[in-house]
């Protein structure tokens, strides 16, 4: 049975991934404008930054002015990629991280669902994130919880292999279906962002020695 | 959460849209799809409805209505996409937010995305994703435009530019005398006869162009522009046909007439034979002209455009001009316009030149990129059903501004002067409000 699921684990993963990209080719078929305009900065320069110094709460007021929902969102997405990496050895079996990974791992998955978990309550209770919600966003969020809660179990020994493997098939069989599919678009609106604002030279700031009159 | 007002309600626009047929309805689905590029279409199916966009926008600092988060107004966009042009959004429609057309929906879009955002970028540049929000809602505009639901004050502004050249509709005659009698101002001040505004002046190096409003309401920036271009011995003129640097455009989404007003600016720098483009201080025409006229025209200029305050910097970093700060004594703030600053990229020219030119200069908080909008913006000026929106949600910047405690607000740009001028009157804040040609024209050294 578990060696059944892990199979049908490693081909919803194959099937997701493949659907994602799908939809990368889907979305680059809308097509693209030249751009005629000459830049005044850099779009590479703009990349960089929105990767960077531009991820950080002393660049982004909406950071700073939410430090905790930001620090939970890392958190929480720390916690999934430690997660999915987690299953990724399930499935593979056989290789065991060394304890200090280990410990790493499990420490982010357990931070990650205690973020999660937040970050649902959070939409659940303030009616401005209810009012910008759709079932989609509850159900991405419980299903993500439910598979680190599931994998940090595993983690311990404790026998949730099964409910654990028959969760995750669900959840990335989930991601190109809702939300979740930013785990890709994420990176691709990013460098859009990058690239805009790069060119346009509004980004990255001049260093504060540059803002000054000389 | 808007819904069509009922019968009662005498409202022209509401009926049209109450009104409208499927077709009309294709109408828009079909330039809606025109204008997603990849670009729209990756960002449309990223947002993850983290809602830190919300205090980012001024309309829902001051107003906590939920139609004013920026997550809600991209997302009465994303519901269409994911329904028309999304393959599993269509088939879970509801589940994922998805939306169909409905003349309700289009109401929505008419309240929120013209009514509920001045397209400032400023949700853009907090989201967690980077979404473009502006730039997809002047979109959504555009589909809109092309149903002819634009909310009428901003359509006949571009309607009045488009058939008479500019958009306060003034004569060719009216804008020639205007410039004569400026001209005979501008040689009192200097005391030079020879000093000149000149008119449709071929071979001159610069073309340069106004705000229409400066023409009717505020011809001291055109002259404080004169004097600073005399002060330099800048070779220049005004074309007496295409002067209108503004482009409503921008703002109802209409790409095709926005493209029209832009290049009736190219076609003029051309006949002159000028080699540069030289624009009035106004935000949106900065916006328009520097960075989306040349793809509303798909192609290359083959010559600069900039703003003055630009040149500005130039002639005083080039010693073409001489400043004394020491003759604006008074406290000077300066309001960033969102789309010469947060979409144009011009950040610290405006904050040189005022440096040069006062001697006592004070930044609000926050400025530069993560200034507020005045409230102005995306053709909210011109809009008068959302005028005391307009107005409540300006009471940010008021507050911005009486924070610094400045006596003078320069902004390089009319429109924001238009939205300052009736929140000073509004909130009392006691400020006089000038543009940054103004300040420097006032501080200039002139050789004897």
């Amino acid at each position: 049975m578990e060696s059944i699921l892990k199979i049908l684990a490693a081909v919803s993963a194959g099937l997701t991934l493949s659907v994602l990209i799908g939809q990368i080719v889907r979305t680059l078929g809308f097509g693209r404008l030249p751009l005629h305009s000459p830049p005044h900065g850099s779009g590479s320069r703009g990349i960089l930054y929105a990767f960077g110094q531009g991820m950080m709460p002393w660049e982004k007021e909406s950071a700073r002015k939410h430090l905790i929902t930001y620090t939970a969102g890392f958190g929480y997405h720390f916690g999934i990629f430690s997660g999915l990496l987690y299953l990724a050895l399930v499935v593979v079996s056989g290789f065991a991280p060394p304890y200090a990974a280990m410990f790493v791992i499990r420490v982010l998955m357990a931070a990650g669902l205690v973020f999660g978990i937040g970050l649902l309550i959070k939409r659940l209770g303030v009616s401005a994130m209810r009012s910008i919600s759709c079932p989609d966003d509850y159900t991405a969020n419980i299903l993500v919880d439910l598979f680190l809660m599931l994998a940090l179990l595993d983690s311990f020994g404790l026998p949730v292999r099964v409910p654990l493997l028959i969760e995750s098939i669900f959840m990335i069989l989930y991601i190109p279906v809702g939300k979740i599919r930013h785990c890709f678009f994420f990176f691709y609106s990013r460098i859009l962002f990058g690239f805009f604002y790069g060119r346009r030279g509004v980004f990255p700031h001049p260093r504060t020695s540059e803002r000054d009159v000389k | 959460m808007n819904q069509a007002p009922d019968n009662s309600e005498k409202d022209a626009y509401a009926e049209k849209i109450r009104a409208l047929s499927r077709e009309d309805r294709r109408v828009i689905l079909k330039t809606l799809r025109e204008r997603i590029h990849h670009d729209f279409a990756a960002q449309l199916q990223t947002c993850a409805h983290c809602g830190l966009c919300a205090d980012a926008c001024h309309y829902y600092i001051k107003d906590k209505n939920p139609c004013n988060i920026p997550a809600h107004k991209l997302g009465l966009i994303a519901g269409v996409f994911k329904t028309e042009f999304d393959s599993i959004g269509r088939k879970l429609s509801g589940f994922v937010g998805g939306r169909r057309l409905s003349n309700d929906l289009i109401y929505e879009w008419g309240d929120d995305l013209f009514g509920r955002c001045s397209l400032c970028g400023r949700c853009a540049i907090n989201c967690t994703m980077g979404i473009n929000i502006p730039y997809i809602i002047r979109a959504a505009r555009g589909a809109m435009a092309s149903a002819g639901l634009v909310p009428p004050g901003l359509q006949s502004t571009v309607d009045t530019a488009i058939e008479k050249g500019n958009n306060m509709g003034i004569e060719k005659a009216d804008w020639l005398e205007t410039v004569e009698w400026l001209e005979e101002d501008l040689q009192q001040d200097v005391d030079d006869p020879a000093a000149r505004l000149p008119i449709d002046l071929k071979g001159a190096e610069k073309l340069y162009t106004i705000n229409p409003r400066e023409a009717m309401f505020f011809p001291l920036s055109i002259s404080a522009a004169g004097k600073v271009f005399y002060a330099a011995g800048e070779s220049w003129t005004f074309s007496s046909a295409n002067f209108d640097v503004t482009n409503y455009g921008l703002y109802n989404g209409d790409d095709e007439a926005a493209g029209i007003m832009s290049g009736r600016l190219l076609e003029s720098v051309r006949e002159l034979e000028c080699r540069e483009l030289i624009l009035a201080e106004c935000g949106h025409g900065f916006n328009s002209n520097r960075w989306e006229a040349p793809e509303w025209l798909s192609l290359k200029y083959g010559f600069p455009v900039r703003s003055i305050i630009e040149l500005i910097e130039e002639y005083i970093r080039t010693g073409r001009i001489r400043l004394d700060p020491s003759k604006n004594t008074k406290r000077v703030t300066l309001h960033d316009p969102c789309n010469l600053v947060r979409l144009g990229g011009i950040i610290e020219t405006q904050r040189f030149v005022l440096k040069k030119s006062v001697s006592d200069f004070v930044e609000m908080t926050p400025n530069r990129e993560q200034n507020y909008c005045c409230g102005g913006g995306g053709g909210q000026l011109a809009m008068t059903r959302f005028a005391e929106r307009r107005i409540r949600v300006g009471e940010l910047k008021a507050e911005q501004i009486r924070a610094t405690g400045a006596e003078i607000v320069v902004t390089p740009c009319h429109n924001c002067i238009d939205q300052l001028m009736e929140l000073n009157k509004h909130y009392k804040l006691n400020v006089e409000i000038k543009t940054v040609a103004e300040m420097v024209a006032d501080a200039l050294i002139l050789d004897d």
